[in-house]
């Protein structure tokens, strides 16, 4: 029976290409709530003008710190500020981390990753410049730059890149060597394939499975970063609204309105557990294989 | 174990040497001259010399440099621009709070972990397991500040049994009580992470320790399962567990940081907040030093201890 079944998924690799088989992930059980969780919020943060009731900075006068009402879903701020709205163009914030500041860092990374592998000099001092970046706890790296550049969206994004690319230059270059000197490769070295064919052709397409599992879990650590960093006030710059520092004005008002604080801890919890179950689903993939 | 400990000790300091240069440099990039700042727009360019003099930013760079390094290795860290006093008592003030604060959280993350693992890999029962694994996949990727502001709603205001934030006016030793209930929310808060990362892995460990083939030996001469765990899985799952444990600790000052910003404790996450917010930077030079310092101390120290458990590793060729 397993026999069977083995035999059949090795032929689906085969003919299929890796990119199907991890969007398939994403169509079943874990990875499809997942994704429906995540597409959830993106939607949200995507289609903020038309569904927020309010601009984000407009305030209602007379109507600070209500608690939730039909006029407004999820209450006011302490300058009267509508919270829905202002918790939908937060999204936008974590969007911008989500789908930009992680790509980008995982794809530095990855690259500086690969061509270490090539030069042993280069590999030495990747290795340990990575070594003096995650010596530097990410809040306390987000305090020494905002010191420098700033406060602003920027700074997250810096950031974000900056604690991502030693995670994604290791993965890469423990995959790549890992890959390098499969049975495979060998073979395809003996009949004389060149080595960018072999890097183009065999490494590359067997080292994204693992870069995929790690980058969901990125995209969680992207949320967590903007977040912490707006709680501490480093991130984005009042008035803009993120989720982060819509959290931190909830805890702070809580005592005149407990209620605040519920939308935009919501969004951050569904968006974190939605990238945690694509992952797993990612990862539990890969085991599969 | 000596020679293992010699062997692991240059590259530990030369990531600290870098990471000091690092620092320095980074805040020379700061922009606003300290001096000017503290000084006032009125000042004349004798008061002016003599202040950059009294802070140590006359000279060259590199001077600059050792003379700082210098006052740091002779715990003198120099004086605090805009918080005021001496750097060394303001960090050793917020230090004790931290302490505290780390101590009882990673206390309440091992009691959590070490009893949910055992627990459950002993019973072994369906529902126990998937909780198990349930909390430690979750709590681990839910934020510090997103645990805080629940904890914080939810016992200090909606259902207030405990104080949402601050520490006992009278100091921790006064009435043990009351400091118990200003440490457990933001102990909590710090410890829940930790222990969820600490539960998946000592439970992993323990599950693949029961499939080897000691274990089938020990079940065949009729130990009982409890024991088989205790006495036997427990002791061989240790040294991943202590790895993970280090890298957590590692990470307990960034996290302390926004869980004393939640709970408004007055710890060296707060004093880190504080000195950015004003711009105080000998201060903030001091602590990120002191925090890689710290991270690169509890590396070396996961290493010696795993060293100690594990002798393939003290003896192994590769280090």
């Amino acid at each position: 029976m397993s026999v069977v079944t083995e035999v059949t998924t090795d032929k689906d690799t085969a003919t299929g290409s890796d990119r199907t088989s991890s969007w398939a992930a994403l169509r079943s059980g874990r990875g499809l709530v997942g994704a429906v969780l995540v597409g959830l919020v993106v939607l949200a943060g995507l289609l903020a003008p038309i569904l927020a009731p309010f601009a984000p900075d407009q305030q209602i006068p007379g109507a600070a710190l209500q608690a939730p009402s039909g006029d407004h879903l999820l209450g006011t701020d302490s300058v009267g500020r509508d919270v829905l709205s202002r918790t939908l163009y937060g999204i936008r914030i974590d969007l911008l981390v989500i789908f930009l500041a992680v790509p980008a860092g995982a794809a530095i990374g990855s690259i500086l990753g690969l061509v270490a592998t090539r030069y042993h000099w280069l590999d030495t001092a990747m290795q340990r410049s990575f070594d003096l970046i995650l010596a530097f706890p990410t809040i306390i790296l987000a305090i020494a730059l905002t010191m420098v550049i700033g406060p602003g969206v920027w700074t997250i994004a810096t950031v974000i890149i900056l604690a991502e690319v030693p995670v994604f230059g290791r993965l890469t270059r423990t995959a790549v060597l890992t890959v390098r000197q499969s049975p495979y490769v060998e073979a395809a070295r003996a009949i004389g394939a060149d080595e960018g064919w072999i890097l183009r052709r065999h490494v590359l397409p067997n080292c994204l499975e693992p870069l995929t599992v790690q980058l969901a879990l990125a995209m969680s650590v992207g949320v967590f970063i903007e977040g912490a960093m707006s709680f501490l006030g480093l991130g984005v710059v009042p008035p803009t609204p993120s989720l982060g520092s819509l959290i931190k004005e909830g805890t702070q008002n809580a005592y005149h309105s407990p209620f605040f604080v519920v939308g935009p801890l919501t969004v951050v919890l569904v968006l974190v557990l939605g990238l945690l179950l694509i992952s797993q689903a990612l990862a539990a993939r890969s085991r599969q294989r | 174990m000596i020679r293992y400990a010699l062997r692991r000790l240059p590259s530990a300091l030369a990531v600290l040497a870098v990471g000091s240069v690092v620092i320095f440099a980074l805040l020379r990039l700061v922009p606003g001259d300290p001096a000017l700042i503290l000084a006032g727009p009125d000042a004349s360019p004798e008061a002016l010399a003599a202040l950059r003099h009294d802070l140590g930013l006359d000279g060259s760079q590199i001077g600059q440099y050792f003379s700082w390094l210098a006052g740091i290795l002779t715990f003198d860290p120099g004086r605090s621009l805009i918080l005021g006093g001496d750097i060394g008592s303001l960090v050793l003030d917020a230090l004790g709070n931290t302490l505290i604060l780390a101590v009882s959280a990673l206390l309440v993350a091992i009691v959590l972990a070490f009893t949910l693992s055992t627990v459950s890999v002993i019973l072994d029962r369906k529902w126990l397991n998937s909780a198990v694994t349930a909390f430690g996949t979750v709590a681990v990727a839910i934020p510090n500040f997103v645990t805080g502001a629940i904890l914080v709603v939810l016992f200090g205001v909606v259902w207030a049994i405990l104080p949402a934030g601050g520490v006992p006016r009278k100091g921790f030793l006064d009435d043990p009580g009351i400091s118990v209930q200003y440490l457990l929310l933001p102990a909590l808060c710090l410890a829940l992470p930790i222990a969820a990362a600490l539960t998946r892995f000592l439970t992993e460990g323990l599950r693949s320790q029961l499939a080897e083939p000691y274990v089938t030996t020990a079940r065949a001469l009729g130990i009982s399962r409890r024991r088989i765990v205790l006495t036997q899985a427990l002791p061989n799952a240790l040294p991943a567990t202590v790895t993970v444990l280090g890298i957590q600790i590692g990470h307990l000052l960034g996290g302390a940081v926004l869980v004393e910003a939640i709970f408004a404790w007055p710890g060296l996450g707060h004093l880190i907040e504080r000195a950015i917010s004003t711009r105080d930077y000998p201060v903030v030079q001091v602590m990120l030093l002191f925090s890689v310092a710290l991270f690169v101390l509890i590396q070396l120290a996961t290493d010696l201890i795993n060293a100690w458990l594990d002798p393939r590793i003290r003896l192994g060729g590769r280090a």
